[in-house]
């Protein structure tokens, strides 16, 4: 039995949309198609799985009967947790635009794709450039009973810990729904002050590589901003964006709030004690060491047996299917991983 | 160790590739050029069916902007994760310690052989 925390589902064409949008994104979309942002790097040989394609044409992922065959039923899925495509929409800086495109894909996956199995659960995506219309819709949706979190991409023009973003995570606790922050796209990077910790990144391969250089950076905003302490219910979980550093970034972490503790005074503990109850990762990209034992210490040191989650980024062209992770990961975790920790993080029966 | 008799020619044309029955896994024929190869449909990495990769020409660089295309050298490339390895002896393109399993190839006549 598997919990798959990271699945793209897409539509077959951006038309599917328009029956969830209002104007005057509906006539934009009809007359112009969507927005989508292009760094000028070549992000099309990464891009998806090439021995998917849906039987009746579509892009992978965009046919949910498929899906179900393909992955679900083949890996014997308790459930899988539709994220959708397009994550660079919070990197556009039409704040109501981007609100109006992700409600239509909130709308648009409840219609499409949950009633073809009831093991599809979904995110709730919120546009994060506008944070009181994202708390909008969190409440507008956020207690239907197939919707398991809040979702937004790590393409943002600050840091999560500002407080900027406490609207949505007000919302969030109110619903009792953690956060997934998933990479945006390398089409987007540009939206944000750095692309990389050191700037600019000139290819797909320099920018996917560096991913964790944000996901560090984020982690460290909403620890030492307090948001735990502001928001106590509050959980987070950060996709596909690494997890080999979460051990230096808590030795770090906790070494300098010994010392500097005044600059985060909010903190009742050291910044590393919040993970335990507030932060999750997930699998994939599957760290892979040369040594395979290395990997077993990092598990060990991030106490992976509680705080890890299995995603597969089914069909994106570095997917990990449930086999090949359950032949990296030691016995004791096996069940946790793949099922166990979703299931009690996401409220998943 | 034996040849045995797979396919016949026709049967694989040109940047085609005819997957065949072998043991619990499949062996994948492939037709680049005027050339056959064979390797088993099982990538070393994260055991995907390789055959449904693309085959392409790997791409060199000697110095900045100065890039090479080698179109004499087909490199079969996973569908998953976009591993790549040589066609001709399962190599991989990477300096890596995987390799991918290749058989070897006799044509007789419209005939394709196997060393099985």
């Amino acid at each position: 039995m598997v919990i798959d925390c990271d699945v793209h589902h897409t539509r077959k064409s951006p038309n599917e949309l328009l029956p969830y949008l209002k104007e005057p994104w509906k006539g934009e979309m009809i007359k112009y198609g969507g927005r989508y942002l292009s760094a000028g790097i070549n992000s099309h040989d990464g891009g998806n799985r090439r021995d998917i394609q849906p039987p009746n044409g579509g892009s992978p992922g965009s046919d949910p009967h498929h899906m179900k065959e393909d992955l679900l039923d083949k890996y014997d899925y308790s459930y899988a947790i539709l994220t959708g495509t397009g994550h660079d929409v919070t990197g556009i800086p039409d704040a109501d635009y981007a609100s109006a495109i992700v409600s239509a894909w909130n709308d648009h996956t409840i219609e499409h794709w949950l009633p073809v199995d009831k093991r599809y659960k979904m995110v709730l995506w919120v546009a994060h450039q506008d944070p009181q219309q994202a708390a909008q819709e969190i409440d507008r949706l956020g207690d239907h009973p197939d919707v398991v979190s809040v979702w937004f991409s790590s393409i943002s023009a600050m840091p999560f810990g500002n407080r900027f973003f406490h609207p949505i995570y007000e919302a969030a606790q109110r619903h009792n729904l953690p956060i997934g922050i998933h990479p945006g796209n390398a089409g987007a990077m540009m939206a944000q002050p750095s692309a990389t910790a050191a700037g600019m990144a000139r290819t797909y391969l320099e920018w996917h590589t560096g991913v964790s250089h944000m996901y560090m950076a984020q982690l460290t905003s909403l620890l030492f901003e307090g948001i735990f302490e502001r928001f106590p219910k509050l959980r987070f979980y950060l996709v596909e964006g690494g997890y080999s550093w979460l051990p230096h970034l808590m030795w770090r972490m906790d070494a300098h709030y010994k010392g500097l503790r005044q600059q985060a005074p909010l903190l009742k503990k050291l910044p590393s004690e919040y993970i335990a109850d507030h932060v999750r990762f997930t699998t994939q990209p599957l760290e892979e060491p040369k040594k395979h034992e290395h990997l077993l210490q990092i598990f060990d040191m991030m106490d992976a047996e509680n705080t890890l989650m299995f995603a597969s980024d089914y069909p994106h062209w570095d997917s990990d299917d449930p086999p090949y992770v359950l032949r990296k990961l030691p016995e004791s975790l096996q069940q946790k991983v793949l099922h166990d920790n979703a299931a009690k993080f996401f409220g998943l029966d | 160790m034996a040849f045995q008799f797979v396919a016949t020619t026709d049967e694989v044309p040109d940047h085609g590739c005819k997957l065949i029955p072998y043991r619990k896994h499949e062996i994948g024929l492939f037709h680049e050029n005027g050339a056959y190869y064979a390797v088993l449909n099982y990538c070393p990495h994260a055991g995907a069916p390789i055959c449904r990769g693309e085959v392409e020409a790997p791409l060199t660089a000697s110095a900045d902007g100065t890039y090479t295309v080698e179109t004499d050298r087909p490199v079969l490339r996973c569908p998953w994760h976009h591993w790549e390895f040589e066609l001709k002896t399962g190599a991989p393109v990477c300096d890596i310690k995987q390799k991918l399993k290749t058989f070897e190839v006799v044509v007789e006549g419209n005939n394709i052989l196997l060393d099985l």
